[in-house]
């Protein structure tokens, strides 16, 4: 008896000491990353507060933003249409995902959208976190399913450490892949264009031109590409040529208003020199068609914009005003942002 | 030990007994099933392609001839409420055991079956056209199955854009020359729609619908059908609004929440003056 209870004693505590060993990793040190709140931007989305960017966090979501197994047959990335280079926009007409299958608009560029009310040409997400599964399950985009993606993930190995760091355990979710995809976006802050140097007083000055050109910006262009995001965010119908798919409404397309029909988010200005073409579904191949089309009139509607219907369905130039407007817009490209 | 030999055959004995009747005699739950007869007025669709011979065709009060090569819907929430106005819920919360498609070119998916539905007597039926506000968000992890039979490459009913579901996908054809429709409806609201507080934005597509059945239905020892009838002729020609496709009040192609509402108010009811819209209860057999 006595010799059963002495091996069994030292089983114990073989076992204890086995136990000890294999203790869990202390978890990572995953600080939170300030936001650089650059001047006279407006205040951060709402949901920024409840998803603050962490070193790991952020880490993560660059990796998943670049992560080609989010698509049905591992070919496309987030970064396949939002690539750096076009401050995270690309220079198709309108977007191309899997299977070269082409999508209903022209991709935005993902840039200071920590500070935006609203994401997409119609507006239809509100927050960055309920943004992802829009590509993942659209079929012209990745054609995938979010459990479909986990999956993947998981039978990577790697991701579970990156989890892990990021929100303390290793579990993939839904919610943790939305959650860092978008602390990443809120990190990709674009302020350092020529022009926000020329109103930091760091030594830069415009040439005539870009002084010319933002002189008659202020009067034709700033009442819409207002703010120092470039876009003062509402819906409006400019006139432009109409894309003819039935999915197409514009803003109505969420909101079902007819008086929102065709109207699209007024997108921002900054790094607009990269995002080439222009408009909801790439009408533009270049600003000075963009210039030209409001200079030579754009198309009537019940719900054209008033400041438009005012000014006789126009926004009058003349080449000289086009050429100056243009040199100013590219006082906007923040080379830095887009690794140039 | 004779007397606990005599107690433990007695004990058995009356375990015996006890479950013979309740298997026998009361019954505490069955099934309802619901059946759904999709019509134009009185007569069950049949679906057909552009120049299809035997697709059933119905005229619209506009005088708009139409017919339909694809009719599916979501039905979600569904409530039976007592004789005595008690309301049992079926899964309400939980669309993989509470949702289904129905497809109107698979049969199999016209009937649903209710399961373990108390024993008693029921005098309406409540449900829904489509997914409620707070569950219709494609969440996958939460809902596989019902996720997977909506998404299937045979029923599309997850409208990507919007993430959420389709709550009507109809394909068909109409005037004489067969020109094509295709109506889809579906939410985009943020927030709960008449709550300044939390709305936002959007379209809430939802319509809750209440049926009084013609008969009360008894769940017993029998399993009861309840057979409904959804009448399409209702999509053009309904109780809210009297639509005319292409150049009359509405686009053939209702793809976005634009004009859209025209087409769910008449499918499911407007809410305040409707709240049946095409829908109504045919027979119930006990």
């Amino acid at each position: 008896m006595k010799k059963v209870f002495l091996i069994l004693s030292i089983l114990l505590l073989l076992l204890s000491c086995n136990r000890e060993d294999i203790i869990e990793p202390m978890p990572y040190d995953n600080p939170e990353i300030p936001l650089d709140i650059p001047l006279g931007f407006p205040q951060l989305n709402s949901s920024v507060d409840g998803n603050r960017p962490t070193k790991y966090g952020v880490e993560l979501g660059e990796k998943l933003f670049h992560e080609k197994k989010f698509s049905g047959n591992n070919t496309i990335s987030c970064s396949s249409c939002h690539n750096r280079s076009s401050a995270f926009a690309d220079n198709n007409v309108q977007a191309i995902g899997i299977h070269g299958r082409v999508g209903l608009r022209n991709t935005p560029p993902i840039q200071n959208l920590a500070f935006m009310k609203f994401y997409n040409w119609d507006g239809n997400k509100l927050t960055l976190e309920s943004q992802p599964l829009v590509p993942i399950i659209t079929q012209e985009e990745m054609n995938s399913s979010i459990m479909e993606v986990i999956g993947k993930l998981r039978n990577g190995g790697e991701y579970r450490e990156l989890f892990r760091k990021a929100f303390g355990d290793e579990n993939i979710t839904p919610d943790r892949i939305y959650r860092s995809i978008a602390q990443y976006e809120y990190t990709l802050i674009s302020a350092n264009s020529k022009y926000d140097k020329v109103k930091r007083n760091e030594g830069e000055a415009f040439t005539e031109s870009e002084a010319r050109g933002y002189q008659v910006f202020q009067q034709k262009c700033e009442s819409c590409h207002s703010t120092e995001l470039f876009t003062d965010q509402s819906f409006r119908n400019v006139g432009f040529p109409p894309n003819t798919s039935t999915e197409e409404a514009g803003r109505a397309r969420v909101t079902g208003i007819p008086a929102d029909y065709m109207s699209f988010r007024v997108p921002s200005l900054r790094n607009a020199e990269y995002t080439a073409p222009y408009g909801s579904f790439g009408q533009f191949p270049t600003l000075k068609a963009v210039l030209d089309y409001f200079d030579n009139g754009v198309l009537d509607a019940d719900n054209l914009d008033p400041i438009l219907k005012e000014n006789g369905n126009r926004i009058l130039l003349i080449e000289q005003e086009k050429e100056d407007i243009i040199s100013f817009i590219k006082t906007l490209s923040d080379s830095t942002f887009v690794g140039k | 030990m004779k007397t606990s030999t005599k107690y433990s055959i007695l004990f058995v004995a009356i375990l015996i007994l006890i479950s013979c009747s309740k298997d026998d005699d009361n019954p505490v739950a069955n099934n309802v099933t619901l059946h759904f007869n999709n019509t134009f007025k009185n007569t069950t669709i049949v679906l057909g392609d552009a120049t299809s011979s035997t697709a059933t065709a119905n005229t619209s009060a506009e005088g708009q001839v139409h017919h339909f090569s694809e009719l599916k819907y979501v039905i979600s929430n569904i409530r039976l409420v007592k004789a005595d106005g008690s309301e049992i819920p079926y899964n309400i919360s939980d669309l993989d055991k509470g949702a289904t498609v129905v497809d109107h070119s698979k049969a199999q998916t016209l009937d649903y079956v209710l399961t373990n539905i108390p024993v008693g007597e029921y005098r309406q039926l409540k449900f829904g056209l489509g997914v409620k506000p707070e569950l219709n968000t494609l969440d996958e992890a939460r809902f596989p199955n019902f996720y997977a039979e909506a998404g299937a490459n045979d029923t599309k009913m997850h409208w990507e854009w919007g993430t959420g579901y389709r709550f009507t996908k109809i394909e068909g054809f109409y005037d004489t020359d067969h020109k094509q429709l295709s109506i889809h409806t579906g939410s985009t609201v943020e927030g709960t729609n008449g709550e300044p507080d939390t709305y936002t934005q959007g379209v809430d597509a939802y319509r809750d619908i209440t049926l009084t059945l013609p008969d009360n239905a008894v769940v017993g020892r029998n399993a009861p059908r309840i057979t409904i009838n959804a009448d399409f002729d209702k999509l053009l020609s309904g109780k809210t609004n009297t639509i005319t496709l292409g150049a009359g009040n509405a686009t053939p192609s209702i793809h976005t929440a634009a004009n859209m509402v025209l087409f769910v108010d008449n499918l499911g009811g407007n809410g305040p003056s409707d709240i049946s819209g095409m829908f109504s209860v045919s027979s119930v057999e006990n």
